[in-house]
């Protein structure tokens, strides 16, 4: 039974669990959809009332009933590099390609389906809640009254992306940012914008989550440092991430809102405040691990190349299916 | 007319930067020129940014 990683050839993060599977002599197959078609091919038959598929790559052949497990990394889109790329090839190789892997029956990191919705900062938001984990004040708006209010409220706030993502026309980064507390909210009427309540850190914490293992990392706020430099991704500082222990209800909460995501693996930031709590600002369903790895030297590529080989019951249709993600609750 | 919260938006570093590693498709890694795996590298890694919460934002933004 092979494991399948779907990921670009430059993400160094998955050539470390690629290189530990392959030191427990498990096949693996790693493509990269972009290359659907052309390096990447693929054939499946619909007849006499069953299934037969296969996938060819890199000179390696692997049957899709053969697979034990997918590994969605960093994949390219469907038809990216193509001969002839369009918008129309792309969703005719999306479909051929995921539509066939979602009936093989293979273990997902994660179900395509899990992590569209899971990718949603709304809907974290949420889920955080339900989970019982901490969730700083939190207000998405296009009224600017409404964020007026807010602030009121909620005098230190901070904003950032709903969507996490960064614009590209042309290319910028939109780093959590601290609002004045005189600032014009009239902007707000043109775009869904976040808005939070700033958490005093003395800590970020990273926690990454692969099926029932938790590990969690934590990164002090340096002495001095500027109260505006918010995201931790951004801000300058020598502290590196060392590991910490996650408090019990976190860890319960954690598994609660993975079971219910769907979710195989998950890497959530928490900001750590002078009283020691944990306030959920987001779960990245891909989130990189490489870098935690390297400073705490915690196992979390091992963990996922245990878990990617692991027999486990097969993966749900569904992201609710019980039999795909209730497994990794304790 | 400018969103609100891209009043807090910079320009993105367009580094063109030359990784010293390479795809090996033999082995489905990315190896250095002795052929040591390039991950398990720490040096490299931490000089490329390889692995770090920003690495891949301008496609993935699960980061």
């Amino acid at each position: 039974m092979t494991v399948l990683v779907l990921t670009s050839e430059e993400d160094v993060t998955a050539d470390l669990v690629v290189a530990r599977l392959n030191g427990t002599g498990i096949p693996v197959v790693r493509i990269d959809p972009a290359d659907l078609p052309g390096e990447v091919a693929l054939s499946g038959e619909y007849v006499n009332g069953a299934f037969r598929g296969h996938l060819s790559a890199g000179g390696r052949v692997v049957t899709l009933e053969g697979l034990r497990s997918v590994w969605v990394r960093r994949p390219g889109v469907p038809g990216a590099r193509a001969a002839a790329p369009s918008g129309w090839l792309t969703e005719e190789a999306s479909q051929a390609f995921y539509g066939m892997l979602r009936g093989t029956g293979a273990r997902w990191m994660n179900h395509p389906d899990a992590a569209a919705r899971a990718r949603h900062k709304p809907w974290q938001l949420h889920l955080a809640q339900r989970s019982r984990l901490p969730v700083p004040a939190t207000l998405i708006t296009t009224f600017p009254q409404a964020a007026r209010d807010f602030a009121r409220r909620f005098p230190d706030l901070v904003v950032k992306p709903v969507s996490g993502s960064h614009p590209q026309e042309p290319p910028r980064v939109v780093p959590t940012s601290r609002v004045a507390p005189d600032v014009d909210f009239t902007a707000v009427a043109f775009g869904p914008t976040l808005l939070q309540r700033r958490v005093v850190k003395r800590a970020d914490i990273r926690l990454t989550a692969v099926g029932d293992r938790i590990l969690a990392a934590r990164k002090a706020v340096a002495p001095g440092a500027h109260p505006d430099d918010i995201d931790v991704r951004f801000a300058p500082s020598d502290e590196p991430w060392r590991p910490a222990d996650v408090p019990t209800p976190v860890a319960e909460a954690v598994h609660r809102y993975l079971r219910e995501a769907g979710l195989a693996y998950g890497a959530f930031d928490f900001a750590e405040d002078l009283d020691s709590v944990w306030w959920f600002l987001e779960c990245n369903q891909s989130g990189q691990f490489g870098f935690v790895e390297m400073d705490t030297g915690q196992p979390i590529a091992q963990c996922v190349a245990d878990w990617l080989a692991g027999e486990g019951p097969r993966a749900p249709t569904h992201p609710h299916d019980p039999q795909g993600s209730m497994r990794m609750a304790p | 007319m400018q969103l609100f919260v891209l009043n807090y938006a910079r320009p993105a570093e367009q580094l063109e930067v030359s990784t010293p590693y390479s795809y090996d498709c033999g082995l489905q890694l990315n190896v250095l020129p002795g052929g040591r795996i390039a991950a398990h590298d720490h040096a490299v890694m931490r000089e490329f940014g390889s692995t770090t919460s920003t690495a891949g934002s301008k496609t993935h933004f699960d980061d």
